[in-house]
């Protein structure tokens, strides 16, 4: 009887066995055809996430989205681009009462913009990326009235590079996109004649 | 990565091209004709290194290594303390340095749009935390839960009063893992949205920031974790789900005893995750009849089950596809157009300045739904799939005759090891082999 | 754990003392992680990097300062507040780090400390007893299975939950409405200045020519309109919206079409901007401060006001957007009223000297209000209204025609033709893009050039009896011009043959010849004044006079007056003509005029 049971019980292993072995091949071959799919399309190229300045709409959401608490978006200007204005709608406010640097006149949440002056009517702004945002008032300002010369962009030196960008998720326009990783900064290009 | 000087490069050709009219600007650049100012580069980006990809590479390589160790602790060294420091490593690397990013659970979804968006190029490494994994499961059992996944280290760290968990709810719990991979793998094959890493409990941990809602779950997680072994790893995780399949045909796996079990029952209680099976029993009399008309019935029910699931996924779609923006902009624009809401978002002010049709945003909305809907077909006939099996599982009955580690459930910690009292023995002839030598 | 308890069976004090000191350290970390915590979320809740509710307590702030520009006190709080947001931001983003850090490494040791204790409190293992185990894995299978149906139905509950939720059902792509109205929709109603296309002509012929605003007959409604504005009535659907504004406030009122009833009011705020002269009352006496024509696309209504004040409104009188474009230099009041271009709201801001290089054509996003595009007009100030044929918008100034492609703003034409202070607005018909020079002449001009087509696209002129102030109007064959001092004139549209005048050949039609001198079909003086623009409907002209009397004119080959009807009041806005009826802006009131009272708008 118990011999009986033995062999019962044995065969049954044996046929355990025999099934799992052959699970086993067909999870071996289930992820070798999923390496080959991906090898297939897999180009050298990794990618970083970029903001292109040319859909960006300066909502404001690269400031509050990102995981950092200081968002990895900042930003950028163009020197070339910049017409070096006097009243420069990226500096103050629309209805600012004097030209100057006081508080009552910027634009600028955390006054990161440096405004100094350069020659007769032309005046030189800078971005103090250390207190920048991204919050994007300046962008708004310079694309309304200016020559856009501002915009934002992702500092790679401070993007975590998340599988999903949070600031990507939240953004109303889509101008958040992945870009190859050797050219990281998607930046404008100077068209005045 | 950017070539030194690229930049600079680039800067000179836009210099270059400053002669060449592309369009009207509303204020000329001026010439400095009194200073001969020169013009700063572009902001501060020329003096900032690029971000450098050989640290997704070591990734790779620390992933490999860690997984290697942790098989080999697991199984040839069978120490639960040594276990312990690589999962302290791993919570450390992988986790606070590496930001928790890219993670294997998290690499789901990179796959599942690499197959299904041909124009998405997948980072090797996430390919490589993907596959790697499963692979060594399928030799040596769930050792990557063991000691190499941060967010499992990091819920096995803080498990401190362990309580067991009925097995009953158990079950019914573990189905939820089941419908976040669906869900998981539908929303990132429409290329709507990684919830995966959108809702990781344990992220904003990792990097020390992150938003207050996320937190807090987090904290849920690892306070219930105290209690609970793993929660997220036995009740959410999508990746575990997987890992749960290729860990029951596994090569090798975790052994409670060294040698002959003497069936003590010294381990029963030692697993926090309650993944150590008993020795069944011979059924009552007459319960086998009773069982396999039940198992008859089930068979004819899973299809059925199948269906009802398939349907249901179906039917979400308008709900579920709003996870994608295309679908939430088309449906905002339309309530714009119609009258039915009267204020503007970013995102249509957005839409509008771009001059696109509506009927194309439309369009693409529509077919975005159409997959969802086939996407919800598959999906939920999947999980009615899985109800259903596990409903088979649970009637018909495995022979055992020894304590084991449930081949799916066990997560390979080791715990259970020091309990044996075979394992004693083992250790201590190896003492003595040790102090003799 | 069985060698830490042997140990602590030996040498029970020193585990004691280590058991105490693991519990102790436990408590300090954790008491200490629990005060970092409360430190943080205090720090965290009120404001994260950006905290929007301080950057608009300064927002108002600031606004509140340039309306004030003189309030040293409140000048003071704006440069406290700044500096201390400032460095609350700072200070917050230190704290957040090193805390985040602190808790860290305190949860770190308060985990330590647990786990010690943990392990010198371990229970050592006792095995169960198990009476009847075939029983109790019964149960726990069949306990197990029951939950799992469970888990099911809170699916499918969860699944039904979630299906059930309100849809949107969008409309099916080929048949999905447009944002903008289509050609047809606007046909059927009059949703510009002088109507569809800026023309003056009427889709309708079922329009009343008997009324006498001083017996009431023949109007079918007669509404106040509180603040005085010289534009036109603009109509969609059920609805009559016109504007009025004084020097200090700028309404735009919405009329119920079948009542008269006022529904609502939006108010207009005014933005100063920096740097701008403040319109003087006088000077606007000829304009008022409301003299553009409001604009609509059946979504919404937009009004823009002699101050470069723009608010756009829905249909239930929300305030969608506003903004200010500054304001426009203009010698006697900006008058150019609004056009549309499908998404786009086109206003023609032509201000100050031409060489003052401020003049420009402005197209803003209808939605939200954001510039689409912007092109400088090498122009004076004017007063004439843009106009959209086809796929162009035509502009008349000092002294260019110029037309533009609406999607973007460029230049399609110019022709170099007008001017002095040209005011009466351009009109498209025959073929023909027809501009008059006050006093000087009217130009038809073919639009089908490139660049500078004063040499080749003019191909008549007309030089008698020029109109200063209305425009044209015309049905395609023949055009009607009418001075301010009430003298009506014909022209022939069409290049009629003149016997006279030798037969072009090709060879000379290759030259640039100088346009034609066309002659007067007829002419009348009608001997009262006008500032309303002439309108057609079917085959008759309404002229408005400024009296308040509407002239009706047969028309055809010479002068014949069907009818005169007297309003009663004084009229200077072009009237709104819908179906069955007429809506006519006097000095004070809003007049409905119809024959039937229940026939639907």
């Amino acid at each position: 009887m118990a011999e009986d049971n033995k062999t019962i019980n044995g065969s049954a292993i044996n046929r355990r066995h025999f099934l799992r072995d052959g699970f086993w091949g067909a999870c071996m071959v289930s992820l070798g055809a999923v390496a080959g799919l991906l090898g297939r399309k897999y180009k050298k190229k990794d990618t970083v996430w970029q903001i292109d300045p040319y859909t960006c709409v300066a909502c404001g959401n690269c400031a509050t989205y990102c995981v950092l608490e200081e968002s990895a978006v900042k930003c950028v200007k163009v020197f070339a681009i910049c017409g070096y204005c006097d009243f420069c709608s990226a500096y103050y406010e629309p209805g600012a009462v004097a030209l100057d640097t006081a508080a009552e006149n910027q634009l600028c949440p955390t006054g990161a913009i440096k405004r100094e002056f350069i020659e007769d009517p032309y005046y030189e702004y800078t971005i103090d990326e250390k207190l920048c945002i991204g919050c994007g008032k300046c962008v708004k300002g310079c694309a309304v009235f200016g020559n856009g010369a501002l915009f934002l962009q992702v500092r790679h030196d401070r993007c975590l590079n998340c599988n999903e960008c949070s600031i990507a998720a939240a953004c109303p326009s889509g101008a958040f996109k992945r870009v190859p990783a050797d050219k990281p900064y998607l930046l404008k290009e100077t068209v005045h004649t | 990565m950017v070539r030194p000087g690229y930049i600079i490069n680039r800067m000179a050709v836009f210099l270059v091209l400053c002669g060449v009219a592309l369009g009207a600007e509303r204020f000329p650049p001026p010439e400095f004709v009194e200073t001969n100012h020169q013009l700063p580069p572009i902001n501060q980006i020329t003096d900032v290194t690029p971000r450098s990809d050989i640290y997704e590479y070591i990734d790779v390589g620390v992933l490999l290594a860690a997984l290697g160790l942790s098989s080999y602790l697991v199984l040839r060294k069978r120490s639960r303390r040594a276990i312990f420091i690589l999962m302290v490593f791993s919570l450390l690397y992988f986790g606070f340095w590496r930001k928790g990013c890219i993670c294997s659970i998290g690499a789901i979804q990179n796959i599942t749009l690499s197959i299904f968006d041909p124009d998405y190029a997948i980072p090797i490494t996430a390919a490589a935390f993907f596959l790697l994994p499963l692979v060594f499961t399928l030799f040596f059992g769930r050792t990557f839960c063991a000691a190499v996944c941060p967010l499992g280290a990091i819920q096995d760290i803080v498990l401190l009063r362990p309580v067991s968990v009925p097995k009953w709810l158990e079950n019914m719990l573990r189905l939820f893992a089941y419908v976040y991979l669906g869900a998981a793998v539908l929303f990132a094959a429409t290329g709507s949205a990684f919830v995966i890493c959108r809702y990781d409990p344990f992220i904003s941990f990792f990097r020390l920031s992150g938003s207050l809602n996320m937190l807090i779950l987090g904290a849920c997680f690892l306070v219930v974790g105290v209690f609970i072994g793993r929660p997220y790893c036995r009740f959410f995780c999508p990746y575990g789900v997987i890992l749960r399949q290729f860990s029951r045909f596994s090569k090798r796996r975790v052994t409670i005893t060294p040698d002959e079990c003497i069936q003590c029952g010294l381990c029963e209680d030692s697993c926090p995750f309650g993944a150590i099976r008993e020795p069944t029993a011979e059924w009552p009399v007459g319960y086998y009849e009773k069982s396999k008309k039940r198992l008859a019935y089930l068979i004819i029910l899973v299809p059925v089950l199948a269906f009802l699931c398939g349907w249901m996924g179906f039917a979400v779609r308008p709900v579920m596809s709003r996870m994608h923006e295309r679908v939430r902009l088309a449906e905002r624009i339309y309530l714009e157009d119609t009258g039915k809401v009267q204020d503007v978002t970013d995102a249509s002010t957005a839409f509008r300045a771009t001059g696109q049709q509506t009927k194309e945003l439309y369009a693409e909305a529509s077919k975005i739904r159409d997959e969802f809907g086939l996407g919800g077909w598959l999906v939920g006939g999947f999980i009615g799939l899985v109800i259903g099996l596990k409903l088979i599982g649970l009637t018909v009955r495995r022979q055992r005759v020894d304590y084991e580690a449930d081949r799916a459930g066990c997560l390979a910690c080791g715990r259970c090891f020091e309990y044996c009292p075979q394992e004693r023995l083992r250790l201590k002839n190896a003492k003595e082999i040790i102090g003799e030598s | 754990m069985e060698v830490a308890v042997g140990k602590a069976s030996e040498n029970s004090k020193t585990a004691i003392a280590w058991y105490r000191c693991a519990v102790v350290s436990a408590i300090v970390a954790g008491l200490f992680a629990i005060v970092v915590l409360t430190l943080i979320v205090r720090n965290y809740v009120p404001g994260e990097t950006v905290n929007t509710q301080q950057e608009e307590e300064m927002e108002a702030l600031k606004i509140e300062f340039q309306a004030r520009p003189d309030d040293e006190q409140l000048l003071g709080r704006i440069r406290e507040l700044d500096l201390k947001f400032r460095q609350e931001r700072l200070r917050r983003l230190d704290f957040s780090r090193l805390g985040s850090y602190l808790l860290l490494g305190s949860v770190a040791v308060l985990l330590i400390g647990l786990k010690y204790a943990v392990a010198f409190k371990k229970k050592l293992p006792a095995p169960q007893f198990h009476p009847d185990r075939r029983q109790e894995q019964v149960r726990e299978a069949t306990w197990a299975r029951w939950a799992v149906t469970g888990g099911f139905v809170m699916l499918i509950a969860a699944g039904l939950y979630l299906a059930g939720r309100p849809r949107i059902e969008l409309p099916k792509p080929e048949m999905a409405a447009a944002s903008y109205p289509s050609t047809e929709e606007i046909k059927k109603n009059w949703p510009y200045f002088r109507g569809p296309g800026g023309a003056g002509v009427s889709a309708y012929t079922n329009i009343s020519d008997n009324w006498n605003g001083k017996t009431d007959q023949g109007i079918l409604w007669k509404s106040k309109v509180r603040l005085e504005g010289f534009n036109s009535p603009i109509v969609w659907g059920d609805r009559v919206f016109l504007s009025g504004a004084d020097p200090n406030e700028r309404e735009v009122y919405c009329f119920d079409a079948l009542s008269g009833e006022l529904l609502w009011t939006g108010g207009v705020k005014h933005t100063p901007q920096k740097g701008d002269e403040p319109l003087e009352a006088e000077m606007l006496r000829d304009t008022s401060f409301a003299a553009p024509t409001l604009a609509t696309d059946g979504r919404r209504v937009y009004a823009i006001f002699a101050t470069g004040d723009i608010a756009c409104f829905d249909f239930n009188g929300r305030e969608i957007w506003s903004r200010n474009l500054g304001i426009p230099e203009n010698a006697y009041g900006y008058a150019s009223s609004l056009a549309m271009y499908r998404n786009l709201l086109l206003i023609q801001y032509d201000q100050a000297g031409a060489e003052d290089n401020k003049s420009k054509m402005i197209a803003l996003h209808a939605f939200s209000g954001q510039t689409a595009w912007e092109t400088k007009r090498p122009l004076p100030n004017s007063w004439t209204s843009p106009i959209v044929a086809g796929h162009q918008i035509i502009t008349v100034g000092d002294p260019w025609v110029i037309a533009y492609n609406p999607a973007n703003g460029t230049e399609l034409w110019r022709a170099k033709c007008m001017g002095g202070e040209v005011a009466p607005s351009p009109i498209y018909a025959g073929g023909y893009v027809f501009a008059i020079e006050p006093y000087a002449k009217l130009v038809a001009i073919r639009p089908d050039g490139k660049g500078d087509v004063t040499k080749t696209h003019i191909d008549w002129v007309g030089e008698d009896y020029i109109p200063d102030i209305c425009s044209p109007v015309s049905n395609g064959e023949l055009i009607f011009l009418l001075t301010t001092e009430g003298m009506l004139t014909c022209y022939n549209v069409t290049e009629e043959k003149d016997a006279n005048v030798p037969e072009s050949t090709e060879e000379d039609k290759g030259k640039l010849l100088a346009p034609a001198t066309k002659t007067i079909v007829w002419e009348k003086d009608l001997e009262t004044y006008f500032r309303a623009s002439p309108s057609i409907v079917g085959d008759r002209l309404y002229l408005m006079s400024e009296k308040g009397v509407m002239f009706i004119i047969k028309i055809g080959a010479e002068y014949q007056e069907l009818a005169k009807c007297e309003l009663g009041e004084k009229s200077y806005a072009s009237p709104a003509f819908a179906d069955g009826r007429i809506y006519i802006r006097g000095l004070e009131n809003l007049y409905c005029i119809g024959t039937d009272s229940t026939k639907s708008p």
